[in-house]
């Protein structure tokens, strides 16, 4: 089981340096002995303070602990649940979902990893089933997983005006991220947002790597047409 | 045209070069010094705007919270969990 993956550096798109993170089959929402191994670098996971002994607590039934740890990692799991799916109640239910999924795995934890990747892993599981309980075929079906034809990303050939680069804020990113069609999106999120590899997206949505890596390029090109539509528009106003 | 002109890029027009892009850029290459690209604005700001969205969106971080009904809504499934019965894989010995 590798459960230490890469992500990138700002350096550029496959510069990657390690992170640890579980691997798809390691957290299924069941409590099962499976282990991380130690997490080597700890991207947007630094340690936090009097975490650990809220862990223990929780993991002892104690609530305030519990209480301590929605405080501490909510706003993460709702951001991850919210632009997986685009839609505000939805992320709520779910956010709410992966907290009563966390209260009855604690125990489970060990501390081989960070607990908010763990968390995280835990929450990204908690989408997945939803979106796979509702029958979205982007989830599991990989042909399925192209948005209609008027929804992909255009091709750029011959075509040069507006140029992103050093002009784009992360508002305007935000919103363009929500308008991707859900497939784009998942992959997106998971990939550059969330830092998961390819092998693990592939995992996860049950598609291929090649599939993966198929989606994440086409959302980028959205994402550009997005942003760059967005532009035109406030030149105009 | 040789086939290994093809391969090196000097004769990829950009239709080429962009079906083979997202190829390029999960081969750790330095898709910016692509022959191609050297040679074409259009792919130029292309590749650029496309590193600069993957860059930005490992920037993006958390920024949403949830209502205080989600809170609220978790404490209750809990508390009826517990009079059910129910109990947390922490509790079980």
């Amino acid at each position: 089981m590798s459960l230490a993956y890469q992500t990138k550096s700002s350096k550029g798109l496959t510069d990657k340096t390690k992170r640890g993170i579980f691997k798809a089959g390691d957290v299924r929402m069941t409590a099962g002995p499976t282990q991380p191994k130690p997490v080597q670098h700890m991207r947007r996971n630094p340690p936090i303070a009097g975490e650990a002994e809220a862990i223990a607590k929780a993991q002892n039934g104690d609530a305030q602990s519990f209480e301590m740890l929605y405080s501490l990692h909510k706003r993460r799991v709702y951001s991850l649940c919210l632009r997986m799916l685009g839609n505000v109640a939805e992320a709520e239910d779910l956010t709410q979902e992966a907290f009563l999924q966390l209260y009855r795995k604690i125990g489970t934890f060990r501390g081989d990893s960070a607990f908010s990747t763990w968390l995280h892993r835990l929450a990204v599981n908690v989408v997945l089933m939803h979106l796979r309980k509702k029958g979205l075929p982007q989830v599991s079906l990989e042909e399925t997983l192209e948005p209609s034809q008027e929804d992909g990303p255009r091709k750029d050939i011959g075509e040069r005006d507006l140029v992103l680069s050093g002009s784009l804020d992360r508002v305007a990113l935000e919103r363009a991220v929500e308008n991707l069609p859900p497939g784009y999106r998942l992959v997106f999120v998971l990939h550059d947002v969330e830092g998961y590899e390819h092998n693990e997206i592939a995992d996860m949505l049950n598609c291929s790597i090649g599939n993966s890596k198929s989606q994440l390029h086409k959302a980028r090109m959205k994402l550009r047409d997005l942003l760059r539509s967005g532009q035109r528009k406030e030149e105009i106003a | 045209m040789s086939a290994s002109d093809k391969q090196d890029g000097k004769s990829m027009n950009c239709a080429e070069f962009q079906e083979k892009l997202p190829e390029l850029f999960e081969s750790g290459a330095n898709v910016s010094s692509e022959e191609h690209v050297l040679g074409c604005e259009n792919c130029a700001a292309l590749v650029r705007d496309l590193e600069y969205i993957a860059s930005q969106a490992k920037l993006l971080l958390p920024i949403h919270d949830p209502s205080p009904a989600v809170w609220d809504n978790i404490q209750s499934a809990i508390r009826s969990e517990k009079g059910s019965g129910a109990v947390p894989a922490s509790k079980r010995s």
